[in-house]
């Protein structure tokens, strides 16, 4: 029925926004031209429907009380939320959302062992979304928005396995529940090697992300779910790098494609591995 | 892994999110600190590691990651002092101790 559009995923770390100018020119123009990549793929693609996958910052929870994934069902979507502004330093945005294939994916969602939650309150965006809408922007495509906010680092955590099936259930749900006409695109949002709040705050683990980028270039989805492990991220960066873990979800929905290194790079003052990838679908053949 | 201490039922992890999420909290919290955490649900050790700037015993009392660095952005600020090393360096002061020196001169020059 409704069709996977584009699949992305790319990192989204504050300093990208909030002081892309610290880092050398280089750097923040491979950051400026793979978010331009994201945004002529969403565009050219013709997406109706954008699910961006990212971790949430426990900005919409109690730690007590944590959802793996939180649907957003609003309307529309605003942000960012006011505590964030000074930090992220992004115009303020408002992106259409698309209640009605957000409550089908929910429902579907409902059926994994994940902990699934549908809020229809605007929810509080963080760099999460902020940072894609802003670089790739999304405002401008006209693209409707679903978040699916991710829980990667509250115990216990969804591992690789988990959220690669959840994915696997979310591109089942897009291919059989959505409308035939319907064109659906993926954007996971985290990522790479970073450690926010602990000891190794100020690292950036960049033999960790440029092996992790290699292994999903080279395309064996088993490999990665063997290899790259939620213990693994955590060892790259403690409650940080298992952002990647939405990208998981994405390569779960589409299943094996090939896929294109967008650009990597590692600037101290960012705190955080920024990459991004795409992967190549053939519209012929948009399941698996 | 810096997830082996946390422990959601500590309460400050609830403050940091109120802190977040209202602005006359934080007002407050700016003004009269130790008001706010007389007022809040905490234990006296709770009160007394914020008080003193010690993330390191709220990161061992079981303060999530993600809410130490934002406790740490709260005390220190943002706004003008994003990009500056402001928060993060004081929050690895604290968690280092005494290793802060050594570790900071391995990655220097």
């Amino acid at each position: 029925m409704a069709e996977i559009s584009v699949a992305l995923a790319a990192s989204h770390t504050p300093g990208l926004t909030g002081w892309l100018d610290k880092a050398p020119e280089d750097d923040q123009r491979t950051v400026l031209q793979a978010y331009a990549a994201i945004h002529d793929a969403v565009v050219e693609s013709e997406t109706d429907v954008l699910l961006i996958i990212g971790n949430d910052h426990v900005a919409n929870a109690r730690v007590s009380e944590y959802a793996d994934f939180t649907f957003g069902l609003a309307e529309r979507h605003e942000g960012p939320d006011e505590w964030f502004k000074p930090w992220l330093r992004v115009e303020d945005y408002v992106l259409p959302g698309a209640p009605d294939v957000a409550e089908i994916l929910h429902r579907a969602a409902e059926a994994t062992p994940t902990r699934v939650r549908a809020v229809r309150e605007n929810l509080r965006f963080d760099d999460n979304l902020s940072v894609p809408v802003t670089l790739a922007d999304l405002a401008s495509t006209g693209v409707a928005v679903v978040p699916v906010l991710q829980n990667c680092t509250v115990p216990p955590v969804p591992d690789q396995q988990a959220c690669y099936s959840f994915g696997q259930t979310l591109g089942d749900a897009i291919r059989t529940q959505l409308p035939a006409d319907l064109r659906v695109g993926l954007l996971g949002s985290g990522g790479l090697s970073h450690e926010p709040g602990g000891p190794r705050y100020l690292e950036i683990d960049e033999k960790f992300d440029r092996w992790f980028l290699d292994l999903l270039v080279e395309g064996d989805h088993q490999r990665v779910l063997t290899e790259a492990t939620f213990e693994r991220m955590e060892e790259a960066g403690s409650g940080g790098t298992a952002e990647l873990l939405s990208w998981l979800v994405v390569m779960g929905a589409i299943g094996e494609r090939p896929c294109t290194n967008l650009g990597y790079a590692a600037v101290d003052q960012w705190r955080c591995g920024v990459g991004a990838v795409q992967w190549q679908l053939d519209p012929a053949r948009a399941g698996q | 892994m810096a997830l082996d201490f946390f422990d959601p039922l500590l309460r400050t992890n609830d403050l940091v999110q109120d802190l977040k999420w209202d602005e006359a909290l934080r007002a407050r919290f700016e003004n009269s600190e130790e008001e706010v955490l007389a007022e809040y649900p905490l234990t006296e050790e709770e009160r007394t590691a914020i008080g003193q700037r010690d993330f390191k015993r709220l990161y061992e009392l079981g303060l999530h990651p993600y809410l130490l660095s934002q406790l740490a952005r709260l005390i220190y600020g943002t706004g003008e002092k994003a990009g500056t090393s402001g928060a993060a360096t004081a929050l690895i002061q604290s968690l280092l101790g005494d290793e802060y020196e050594k570790y900071m001169a391995s990655r220097g020059a």
